[in-house]
């Protein structure tokens, strides 16, 4: 009770301090560069062995011997900030994104600046450079990306419900409501109890996350976290199809047609209510319809097809298509200054980065080794079975690897060959959606500005907002509550953001 | 934990003598003398003393002190790439910024309530329960209830925070449905603000109660029972042996928890609060401590968030010197 806690700030301070002292004496790192040291992040509950089959061939492909850091997801940032201030600094570094944090490091010099040096290499130069754009900070790239795919958004819900009520699947945010409102009132599981909802929302509030409320708001118009109006860039919740948006989920929050404890109910049980025929939709990625399949089909492998049914982006009430993308980036890999100190150093660790963008070496990192745990089949991976301890170990290693890749050039793995026909059948169906869908997204025009403001106090700014929403939402303030948030957010220094944004975007142009 | 045990034993220890019969027997025993003098015979006079004292003092010295050089980051602009000494110094910027802050009013205001509440709700209660476990005279009940109320110390807030949502959860939460009924009204517990607060006094005094009695159990262990005895005989009740004996008797085990209490005040506890924050009741949730965790670790303002840090822990002395001198006010012995 007494020493509870020391203050979290404290606590980085002593973690700082201590791996300063505990670093003094650190040797420099080795020139000749035979050995790479990596800082990366892990997902799975461990991290892969260091002698594994993985490891090993990547070390064979790329010819150094390549030593990972393997650092927990949930600690990674900290572990980054910690790792900058000690004098042990891997010479390439995953970075997650443009935070706060690596915003500073790389602007006081910490890191290479690659801007004019990626198209040198044949596997580095891009074949997205709006995306390589996004990934920079104001132009300056810092690392090489690693690719997402950056249409994701998807309406998935109870493909059971829909037939037994005799609906189509929805097209447009009206004809959501409507769904909504039928799984709602029209007891689509027939057990005679009024005990169902439409949409399920987890607590999730923060601005431009890819939440249900900024897919929602994307539709209704309103823009991809910025949005150009009588040319200058605004807030997309400065825009009137936000607040219509919010009008709308609200409607459908007093109807009782979303989950009563949206602000509060928890993400990681989101699957649930659906699969126990509570809620039958969810506003999410595209991915989480093999993971809703994939739950029917271990629950009853006999009878699991045509549970699960999904559309794309939905149409806004102006009867266009405004689909969401993401900004098609998670993070890059980053050089740092400290570990490697001369250009030729830097050379050398570009064509490391190289090989690793290679064919090859993304086939290892994404599909593990062929002949050990999967074949080729027309073009696509299949796992071999049954599993051996070899492959297992493949298998569950490359979860992590797969963190290593960056597929700057596209993916040129193969596709996972699905188990069963219907999953492939649900696999090819996503692949298709997203790629029509994706000729109508709406990009964020911002996504590559980081406003200094915004740097030093923009998620506080972000969460003046963020909570209106919420409040709104459920009632305790009216609209005039959420706009006079919006005017806090403007008089917080939310104006000094949007000016520098348009000072870099004018700039930029 | 240390602090307090030593602050205890000494206090614990001025108010006896050796022995439960204090008092009546022998006189202190006189200190051995003392060499005066040069503080070379004084040192080897008291050498294995001093070992033994040796451990702390290096201890408090690398693992307390010395972390405090890292403090300086709250008067630079730190970035972690160019290190403590790296960074450009800004004076009191980040302190100006912080008072100047709109949240500033807020988060003391949330800090200083949730403090109140817990001081004054949470800590009475834990006398009053080890009054109660002290009246009871049968050995075994008394054992099993003492176990009993210690075991939710042990469950992490994160466990608590779990039940809380289960308990209250809207449709299915046992009281959830209990209390709406019975109280005829629709109030979802876990995003209200004006149930924020009493939820986290409850979870407190849930968790933390049973577990704040050990110490007041064992200065009541040390009350002069003789004294209950020649109450007996006068007619004295059992509330007025409480008044008039048992109180006054660990009055000074009281003063020193609440000095400790009161220097822990403005912890409101990190975990419990971040667990039970949301969008709907963040206006009334925010302390200093979840500020200090969202600002510092998830924007990676570090120098504003050990500002914030530094001026808590500040306040935090403040209030233990000024209690302290207060206590030594009204006649009774301070911590120090």
């Amino acid at each position: 009770m007494m020493r509870r806690k020391l203050s979290l700030a404290a606590a980085v301070v002593t973690a700082t301090a201590m791996s300063l002292t505990a670093c003094s004496g650190g040797e420099a790192p080795a020139a000749d560069l035979s050995t790479v040291s990596i800082m990366a992040p892990f997902l799975e509950a461990q991290p892969p062995s260091a002698d594994g089959a993985v490891q090993k061939k990547l070390e064979e492909l790329t010819g150094k011997d390549i030593n990972i850091t393997w650092t927990p997801n949930a600690s990674y940032e900290d572990k980054t900030n910690i790792t900058l201030a000690s004098s042990e600094i891997p010479h390439i570094m995953v970075i997650q994104g443009k935070t706060p944090g690596f915003v500073k490091n790389a602007e006081a010099g910490a890191f290479w600046d690659l801007t004019d040096k990626l198209d040198d290499y044949p596997n580095l130069k891009t074949n997205f450079p709006d995306i390589q754009q996004n990934a920079s900070i104001n132009g300056k790239v810092y690392g090489v990306f690693r690719g997402r795919a950056p249409m994701r958004a998807a309406v998935m819900f109870r493909q059971d419900w829909l037939d037994k009520l005799g609906l189509e699947a929805p097209k447009t945010t009206e004809d959501l409501y409507e769904v909504a409102k039928a799984f709602t009132e029209q007891d689509p599981d027939g057990n005679g109890q009024d005990d169902t909802w439409g949409i399920t929302i987890p607590k999730w509030g923060a601005l431009g996350s890819n939440s249900p409320y900024d897919l929602i708001e994307e539709w209704y118009g309103a823009g991809n976290r910025w949005t150009e109006k009588d040319g200058k860039l605004i807030p997309s919740f400065e825009t009137e199809e936000f607040l219509e948006a919010n009008r709308f989920v609200k409607k459908m929050v007093d109807e009782k047609l979303i989950n009563p404890d949206f602000a509060t109910f928890d993400g990681t049980k989101w699957n649930e209510p659906f699969f126990n025929g509570k809620g039958g939709i969810i506003v999410d990625v595209d991915s989480r319809v093999s993971v809703l399949v994939n739950l029917f089909k271990q629950a009853d492998p006999n009878n699991y097809e045509n549970k699960v049914g999904f559309v794309g982006n939905l149409e806004g009430p102006d009867g266009e298509l405004h689909a969401h993308p993401t900004d098609g980036y998670s993070g890059f890999l980053a050089v740092p200054k400290a570990s490697v100190r001369t250009e030729a150093e830097l050379a050398k660790v570009l064509e490391v980065l190289n090989t690793m963008n290679s064919k090859d070496v993304a086939i290892l990192l994404n599909n593990g080794i062929e002949g050990v745990n999967f074949t080729v089949e027309d073009g696509k991976a299949a796992s071999i079975k049954p599993e051996t301890e070899e492959s297992k170990a493949v298998t569950t290693d490359i979860k992590s690897y797969a963190q290593l890749g960056m597929n700057v050039g596209g993916n040129t793995f193969y596709p996972v060959k699905q188990p069963t026909e219907y999953e492939q059948q649900v696999f090819d169906k996503r692949t298709e959606v997203m790629a029509e869908d994706l000729k109508s997204a709406v990009y964020n025009p911002a996504a590559p500005y980081v406003s200094a403001t915004y740097v030093s106090k923009g998620a506080q700014l972000d969460n003046i907002v963020a909570d209106a929403r919420i409040k709104y939402l459920a009632g305790q303030i009216d609209e005039q509550g959420l706009k006079d948030a919006i005017k806090l957010w403007n008089t917080s220094g939310g104006d000094k953001v949007t000016e520098e944004i348009n000072q870099l975007w004018q700039d930029n142009k | 934990m240390s602090q307090l045990t030593d602050a205890l034993a000494s206090n614990i220890g001025h108010g006896q003598g050796p022995g439960t019969d204090a008092g009546k027997s022998s006189k202190p025993r006189k200190p051995p003398k003392v060499p005066r003098g040069k503080f070379s015979v004084h040192f080897a006079h008291y050498k294995w003393l001093y070992l033994l004292l040796a451990p702390g003092v290096v201890y408090f010295a690398v693992f307390r002190y010395a972390p405090m050089y890292g403090v300086s980051i709250a008067f630079k602009d730190y970035v972690p790439f160019l290190g403590v000494n790296g960074s450009p110094w800004v004076g009191t910027q980040h302190f100006q910024d912080f008072f100047s802050n709109p949240d500033f009013p807020r988060l003391l205001g949330n800090t200083l309530i949730l403090a109140f509440l817990n001081l004054g709700i949470a800590f009475p209660l834990t006398i009053v329960l080890a009054l109660l476990l002290n009246e009871v005279r049968l050995s075994i009940l008394k054992r099993t209830v003492q176990t009993l109320v210690y075991i939710p110390h042990f469950l992490s807030w994160t466990i608590v925070a779990s039940l809380s949502f289960l308990l209250f959860a809207l449709d299915f939460g046992p009281l959830f449905l209990f209390l709406n009924n019975v109280m005829g009204t629709d109030i979802d517990f876990l995003s209200d603000p004006n149930w924020f607060r009493p939820l986290i006094v409850l979870q407190e005094i849930w968790k933390n109660t049973g577990w704040g009695t050990i110490i007041f159990l064992a200065a009541l262990a040390t009350v002069d029972q003789d004294q209950y005895e020649a109450a007996i005989i006068d007619g004295a009740g059992r509330f007025r042996r409480v008044w008039h004996i048992t109180l006054p008797g660990i009055r000074s085990t009281i003063i020193v928890m609440l000095i400790l209490a009161i220097g822990q005040m403005l912890n409101t506890g990190f975990e419990q609060i971040y667990l039970m924050t949301n969008a709907l009741n963040r206006s009334v949730a925010d302390v200093f401590d979840t500020y200090v965790y969202f600002v510092g670790i998830t924007q990676g303002a570090y120098s504003y968030s050990t500002a914030v840090g530094l001026f808590k822990s500040l306040v935090g002395i403040v209030l233990i010197f000024g209690t302290n001198a207060l206590a030594k006010r009204f006649n009774q012995s301070g911590l120090f």
